[in-house]
């Protein structure tokens, strides 16, 4: 089943990365540092950006995710894929008003009437940061390192699994050979490296690309510097084939407090907060007013969905995990997701910063996104819910709990990301709504969800993919092809769902070069699914970030009418960045911050008076008693 | 202040210094006490010790506001079911729109759900106080045990006791208790364990210490020597003897658990679907309240942490004023 994950990891995956495979850097503790990083960081930028100001105009933005890996055979967290494609060229890139692919490192490509031999022209214009040239040559040395070495191929093996060979007849003119048709050939997310560097490294699996700078590469930016969780570096390359980027630096700094993140873009230390994943609303709204602020809340890339544990598997057939039986039933699934109001998520929870769940995939795609015919449709429908229970024989006992024929009640683990607020905000509301319905819920919030997503050892689970233009990839992850060879390794696979029909449309989507074909078929591979009841999308969550217009004149989001800035398809928004004239930030900066704090300004106040008060009672009493001890 | 300082430091029973029970009808060398035996006379005594306690209390005028409070506080979290009831907590049904700032209809506001604020304040301390309690009881009596134990037979026993004391005493409490609270399952019983299998190596120390004073007094040698084993002492001598110091140790410690409570569940590590002072703050804080200068999501909840702590704080010295087990000692 070689065809079945042919984007891989290593696609931009802002949710994925941090929320199920990353084990979350935020650990337990880690909270308690966060807020002293939080605490401490008004000194560190200070100076960092004195020294910055000498070497010309700096972007910097605001990032909480760890990096897992700088090498891009790696790496598959967002932040470390943008960073990737700020700094090497892929193949083809996205345009980005429609996400079509345009010329990257290949000026054109064009395929053999059979589809099986795909021939790319590598442009001439593309040179290292260390003055040596891109080649074809290049190209080809990077698929080969990755089809042949289980280590280069951790992040992105997937997308050369169907390769049967890749050579460079002149260098610029790269050939790939494949065994089956693969529609995604113009969507290669794999970073271009140079030979000449890479060729010296020996374990592909230990070395992470972070020990000597600058990193050589031929994107837009060329990587200065790193240090974890403190920042990351980057210059503008002048040389760049497209245009050298208008800002002389762009530095990620560290924030893993968001509050601290916000409180720095108001005073202008930062020049754009992303939040991880997004901006909360009440941090939203309170920005909205700033002078000199803009905040861009525009359609994501995202889906934010309800899980639920099909019985866990392996591909050798074996089970594992100890998801409830009582969800293997499709009536069940489905009336779980009857009794979910999506309309309150949305307005409550989200507070309008998204769009109500319905297919698999986002409306921003609009060529793949499905809704259900209202026939199929699973509206909010807390009677229907019931009915359906009754059927499936879970009928309500005496005290008002559903239990099953085997005299069981149905109980349900959520699993939830203990650093997502959504998830629980959204866990409070199923366990009134599930538990109107006589089925009790346990939110099971956790730093690191990994170990019980892979060990199958949940009910349902908060689960959210960032889905990029092409699809292929967020619909492989529910092929049987994605399950894990046993129990012990780990799989491709989001969830364990593993459905025949389901199975037949990927392959043939997977074939279909026809664009309108391929729709087709996607559609119906998303209809299924909806129906299956595995993946129940509730909301499409929009992009909130912030950035200072003092600092930032124009920025291209992607799409380019309403889309996201931060963790695009592509260096668009950091390599379009125009910086503001003024320069002097710092004035506005100061006082444009005072106006919504008030409020925080008083509750501090308050908190100290009332501390001093406690020390002062605290020093008498001591006294007193010290009086009485003598 | 008295000498005496320490009632109910004398072992309540004279049975045990009485050898050959006398037949039940001749109360042996009790003429005040009227009748009932010594039982009666024991009651008789704590009832003198109890009011001479509290005459001795009254006199601590910080220690009254900081009972006071604490009464405040535990009427409100008694009858929370009869004045907000646990609707308030509910997120479905709440009244208010997200994060409207304080107004006639809701005093303190309401959270991000719409939930009234000063209902969850109310609501909350349920979870806080209780949690506060219950670690405190379990510090303590871990810490009694081990004090008592170690203090008694003292040799290669008390050696490896203290050591594992030290250990704990010299590990950082809190992230031994986020590290506890991370691998076990999110809920309050996570969260009292955590708290009280952190906090017990002082009340162990000085537990100790006070046993080790009233092992060297003659009477212990006396019941020894009358074939009082190992438990009997123990129970019978020592822990009467340290009860007051536990007692005192008792208040102060809640007021640090009631911190730590709140501590953990602003780290995310409480149960987040129950409602306490600290997930509230934890909640105001995921809101991103801080930033966006929502102050009423925030101060509430942290004012009444401060005020709960403090008053126990207060009763915890004025008790252990009045017991002052130094004086006891020295005697």
């Amino acid at each position: 089943m070689n065809t079945q994950d042919q984007h891989g990891r290593g696609r931009p995956n802002p949710v994925k990365g941090p929320r199920l495979r990353g084990p979350r850097l935020v650990a337990a503790g880690a909270a308690a540092l966060a807020l002293s990083a939080g605490l401490a960081s008004p000194l560190g930028p200070a100076s960092q950006r004195a020294e910055a100001k000498e070497s010309g105009k700096v972007l910097t933005v605001a990032v909480a995710q760890s990096v897992d890996s700088l090498s891009p055979f790696l790496a598959t967290r967002l932040v470390s894929t943008s960073m990737h494609r700020l700094t090497y060229e892929y193949l083809t890139n996205y345009d980005p008003g429609d996400a079509r692919a345009v010329p990257g490192l290949a000026t054109k490509w064009s395929s053999s009437p059979d589809k099986l031999t795909w021939t790319y022209t590598i442009r001439s214009d593309s040179r290292w940061s260390d003055g040596e040239q891109a080649t074809a040559e290049d190209a080809a040395w990077t698929f080969n390192k990755m089809m042949t070495d289980d280590g280069a191929a951790t992040a992105n093996g997937s997308f050369v699994t169907n390769f049967r060979k890749v050579t460079a007849p002149s260098p610029t003119e790269l050939v790939i050979e494949l065994k089956k048709p693969q529609a995604t050939m113009t969507a290669l997310d794999v970073p271009i490296v140079p030979r000449h560097v890479w060729e010296k490294v020996t374990d592909f699996s230990e070395f992470n690309n972070d020990k000597s700078f600058p990193v050589v590469g031929n994107g837009p930016f060329v990587l200065t510097g790193y240090k974890a969780d403190s920042y990351v570096r980057l210059k503008a390359n002048k040389n760049f084939w497209r245009g050298a980027p208008k800002f002389d630096e762009l530095v990620f700094r560290y924030y893993k407090d968001q509050d601290a993140a916000v409180a720095a873009l108001r005073k202008g230390e930062v020049s754009f907060v992303a939040g991880s994943p997004s901006l909360t609303p009440a941090q939203a709204a309170s920005l909205k007013g700033e002078k000199n602020i803009r905040v861009n809340d525009a359609p994501g890339r995202r889906f934010y969905a309800l899980a639920t544990n099909p019985g866990a598997r392996s591909k050798d057939g074996e089970r594992f995990g100890d998801g409830d039986p009582s969800l293997l039933d499709q009536r069940v699934r489905n009336a779980l997701f009857l009794a979910v109001d999506r309309r309150t998520i949305i307005d409550k929870v989200f507070r309008g910063h998204a769009v109500e769940g319905e297919g698999y995939i986002p409306p921003r795609f609009s060529t793949y996104f499905w809704k259900p015919s209202a026939s199929q449709e699973l509206a909010y429908d807390p009677t229907k819910a019931a009915r359906l229970l009754d059927e499936a024989g879970y009928r309500k006992n005496s005290d008002g709990k559903r239990v099953g024929k085997d005299g069981k009640p149905l109980d349900y683990r959520i699993l939830c990301h203990a650093t997502d607020p959504n998830d629980k905000a959204v866990g409070k509301y199923l366990q009134e709504w599930w538990g109107e319905l006589g089925i009790g819920v346990k939110l099971n919030c956790l730093d690191n969800v990994t170990d019980p997503w892979l060990a199958g050892t949940y009910d349902l689970a908060f689960d959210g993919w960032s889905v990029n233009p092409d699809p292929d990839f967020v619909l492989s992850i529910h092929t049987c092809g994605a399950l894990p060879a046993t129990p012990e390794d780990t799989g491709a696979t989001d969830n364990f769902i593993c459905d025949k029909e389901y199975d037949e449309l990927y392959a043939r989507q997977l074939a279909e070069y026809d664009p309108a074909k391929r729709a087709d078929i996607v559609k119906q591979m998303e209809s299924r699914l909806y129906d299956l009841g595995y993946m129940n999308v509730m909301a499409y969550p929009n992009a909130v970030e912030a950035y200072r217009t003092d600092q930032i004149e124009s920025i291209t989001t992607m799409p380019r009418k309403a889309g996201n800035i931060y963790g695009q398809d592509g260096y668009w928004s950091w390599w379009s960045a125009v910086p503001a004239d003024s320069g002097d930030s710092s004035g506005s900066g100061g006082s444009s911050g005072d106006g919504g704090s008030t409020g925080a300004v008083i509750g501090v106040v308050a908190g100290v008076v009332v501390l001093a008060g406690a020390g002062a009672f605290l020093a008498m009493r001591r006294r007193a008693t010290a009086d009485d001890r003598e | 202040m008295t000498t005496d300082a320490t009632p109910p430091s004398t072992p309540p029973s004279p049975s045990p210094g009485i050898p050959p029970s006398p037949p039940p009808g001749t109360p042996p060398a009790s003429p005040r006490a009227p009748k009932g035996g010594p039982r009666a006379l024991a009651l008789q005594r704590r009832r003198h010790s109890a009011a001479r306690f509290w005459k001795q209390y009254r006199t601590h005028r910080a220690g009254l506001l900081g009972l006071a409070a604490l009464a405040f506080f535990a009427l409100a979290a008694l009858t929370a079911p009869l004045t907000v009831g646990s609707d308030v907590a509910g997120v479905t049904s709440a009244p208010g729109r997200p994060l409207e700032s304080p107004s006639g209809e809701f005093p303190l506001g309401t959270d991000q759900f719409g939930r009234d604020l000063l209902g969850l304040v109310v609501w909350g301390s349920r979870v806080s106080l209780l949690v506060g309690l219950l670690a405190a009881v379990l510090s303590v009596a871990i810490g009694a045990l081990v004090g008592i134990t170690a203090g008694h037979f003292r040799g290669a026993y008390a050696t490896v006791m203290m050591r594992i004391t030290d250990w704990f005493l010299v590990m950082p409490a809190l992230v031994l208790a986020v590290a506890l609270a991370t691998v076990m399952s999110r809920s309050l019983g996570t969260i009292v364990l955590a708290i009280g299998v952190t906090s017990w190596p002082t009340t162990a120390r000085l537990v100790r210490a006070q046993t080790l004073a009233v092992e060297a007094r003659p009477y212990i040698e006396r019941a020894k020597a009358l074939g009082g084993g190992h438990w009997h002492i123990m129970s019978r001598h020592v822990l009467p003897n340290v009860m007051p110091l536990v007692l005192a140790q008792t208040t102060l410690m809640i007021s640090s658990s009631v911190l730590a409570e709140a501590t953990l569940a602003f780290l995310g590590l409480g149960d987040p679907t129950v409602v306490s002072w600290g997930g509230l703050l934890q909640d105001a804080r995921e809101a991103g309240a801080v930033s966006s200068g929502d102050w009423w999501y925030l101060v509430p909840p942290g004012i009444a942490i401060a005020l709960v702590a403090l008053a126990f704080t207060l009763c915890g010295r004025a008790v252990e004023s009045v017991l002052n087990p130094r004086l006891g000692v020295a005697r």
